[in-house]
């Protein structure tokens, strides 16, 4: 190759691919004129919700979702604000109140609202949009943690696995990766070793909401090579 | 994601001649010609020889300028690049519009005072310089740098470089807010290249007022990258033991799925194709970016 074209390419411009033309879902959505339809659960459990503990004790399990989700606790079933909301919505649970009344979405878009139960509206729409794709989604717990003592509020918010139709609640294996839900900012880097601590060797991803839109970010520490 | 390299020829081209080779030889060249810099605003011009107009083309050091003059080709190079040429490699010397030679004092006080947050930039250039990526300006993609596993012309730049300090007097003042970070993750994307921040940290004793701060400051390389669930279900391989990593795989062509009518199996859950379908359209599944990342994996 000659010099001349050496010099000529040394700027890279080459490297510019980007695409002109982008398919706005927004965009798509306005000029169909309908709100997607949404297939519901043809098998619909029966929960309470216990407002001491902020969460639903399942009654009657129908279907398959129980499976994967909630916690099991005095060998009793029990489902968190988030799970509680997300298989509500697509018919997968019927809420009753503690005086059987049936609570609607209203009820439970409130009761989020009112953040008692550990979960904000933020942080729902990242646990429904992962659990929509047949990923398995927890809280993150305590438990790893006991060997740390520095206690803080910066923490992951949940442990992610892979759609696994072996899942067993009682003998899971390590996450796939933690997610923390990112607020007003990127992290920071102190954040991010914090909550890296945390994670005890565990993969950990970011994600950050949108009104309605979930995005997904890994921040990892690499070293490039030394070349020849 | 590896280097792509353009054309048959150019990886083993690259191998027969390693750019640590090219330097040493740019090094020597510059030495012995006695060649000597122009300060002039934020760059430095300099006129070479044939020798060394080769070697500083090959070593990818500078911008030649097209002028008429035959005897000797003019370069112009960024304060980074001529820095390191006059401070790491001690080839190149520089002078001011007084025509005399300049010290390192002066020269370091000269650019501070053009470009205060220089010493973040240096060290980051020189940090990948010395592990001997070629590293040029990152102006056309909004960035700081660009990286390249060699010579840009048989080789597609790898990272897009932003530097950030640590700390409340962020001298770059980048990635502070969502849309900043998201932009150039998407930008990224579609000129693939994957965002590399490299983030200078200083010790105690760390002052710019001469060179030696650049030793009590050092560089964590960090990528972010976009990470998108509908396309890794599957799991290939996690690299337990840095914990840093999560390589997935595309099982099937989940999106793909969704539009062609197919059922899909995912964990306990059987989805009709119309939830599938309704999932895609309610998380912002967006055809062009999916063709893009398949255009992606073939490399």
């Amino acid at each position: 190759m000659e010099i001349e074209d050496l010099a000529s390419s040394s700027d890279g411009m080459s490297d510019l691919e980007v695409t002109s033309k982008e398919l706005n879902d927004e965009e798509l959505q306005y000029t169909s004129g309908s709100i997607p339809k949404l297939q519901f659960k043809k098998d619909t459990s029966k929960a309470h919700w216990n407002a001491e503990m902020g969460m639903a004790g399942v009654i009657e399990k129908k279907g398959k979702m129980w499976i994967t989700t909630g916690i099991v606790r005095r060998g009793k079933l029990y489902y968190t604000i988030e799970e509680t909301l997300f298989l509500a919505e697509i018919l997968a649970v019927h809420m009753l109140d503690v005086d059987d009344t049936t609570l609607f979405l209203k009820d439970l878009y409130e009761k989020v609202a009112e953040g008692k139960s550990g979960c904000c509206w933020e942080t729902f729409e990242v646990y429904r949009h992962l659990k929509s794709l047949g990923y398995i989604v927890g809280r993150f717990s305590f438990i790893n943690q006991l060997k740390t003592l520095q206690i803080s509020d910066l923490r992951p918010d949940f442990e992610v696995y892979l759609p696994n139709n072996k899942f067993r609640k009682s003998s899971p294996s390590d996450p796939s990766f933690m997610l923390y839900v990112t607020r007003a900012h990127p992290p920071s880097r102190n954040e991010i070793e914090e909550l890296e601590r945390k994670c005890n060797g565990i993969p950990l991803k970011f994600s950050h909401v949108d009104p309605g839109r979930v995005s997904f970010f890994s921040i990892n520490r690499v070293e490039l090579p030394i070349l020849p | 994601m590896g280097p792509r390299w353009k054309g048959k020829d150019s990886e083993a081209r690259a191998l027969a001649e390693p750019m640590s080779e090219i330097v040493q030889q740019l090094q020597s060249c510059l030495i012995h010609s006695k060649t000597r810099g122009l300060l002039l605003g934020c760059s430095v011009l300099l006129g070479a020889g044939a020798d060394c107009m080769d070697l500083l083309i090959r070593a990818c050091f500078g911008q030649p300028i097209i002028t008429a003059e035959k005897d000797k080709q003019w370069f112009e190079l960024s304060l980074e690049e001529s820095f390191y040429l006059f401070h790491s490699l001690r080839c190149l010397e520089i002078a001011g519009e007084d025509k005399r030679l300049k010290n390192e004092d002066e020269i370091w006080q000269y650019i501070i005072s053009k470009k205060p947050a220089f010493p973040y930039f240096y060290k980051a250039y020189s940090h990948l310089r010395d592990k001997n990526w070629v590293v040029r300006s990152g102006f056309q993609y909004g960035v700081d740098f660009v990286a390249y596993h060699y010579h840009p012309a048989l080789v597609h730049s790898e990272y897009a470089i932003l530097v950030l300090s640590e700390g409340s007097d962020d001298v770059n003042g980048r990635l502070n807010v969502w849309s900043d970070l998201k932009c150039m993750v998407r930008l990224c994307g579609s000129v693939v290249k994957t965002l590399l921040v490299l983030r200078i940290n200083r010790s105690d004793g760390y002052l710019a007022v001469s060179p030696l701060c650049l030793e009590k400051c050092n560089v964590e390389e960090y990528t972010i990258t976009r990470w998108n669930p509908e396309q890794c279900r599957e799991e290939k391989t996690i690299n337990k033991r840095t914990g840093f990593l999560f390589m997935c795989s595309v099982c099937r062509m989940v999106s793909r799925a969704c539009n062609n009518n197919a059922k899909m199996r995912v964990g306990d859950v059987k989805y009709q194709e119309e939830i599938a379908q309704d999932n895609g359209q309610r998380h912002n599944a967006d055809p062009e970016e999916e063709k893009e990342k398949l255009e992606k994996l073939k490399f």
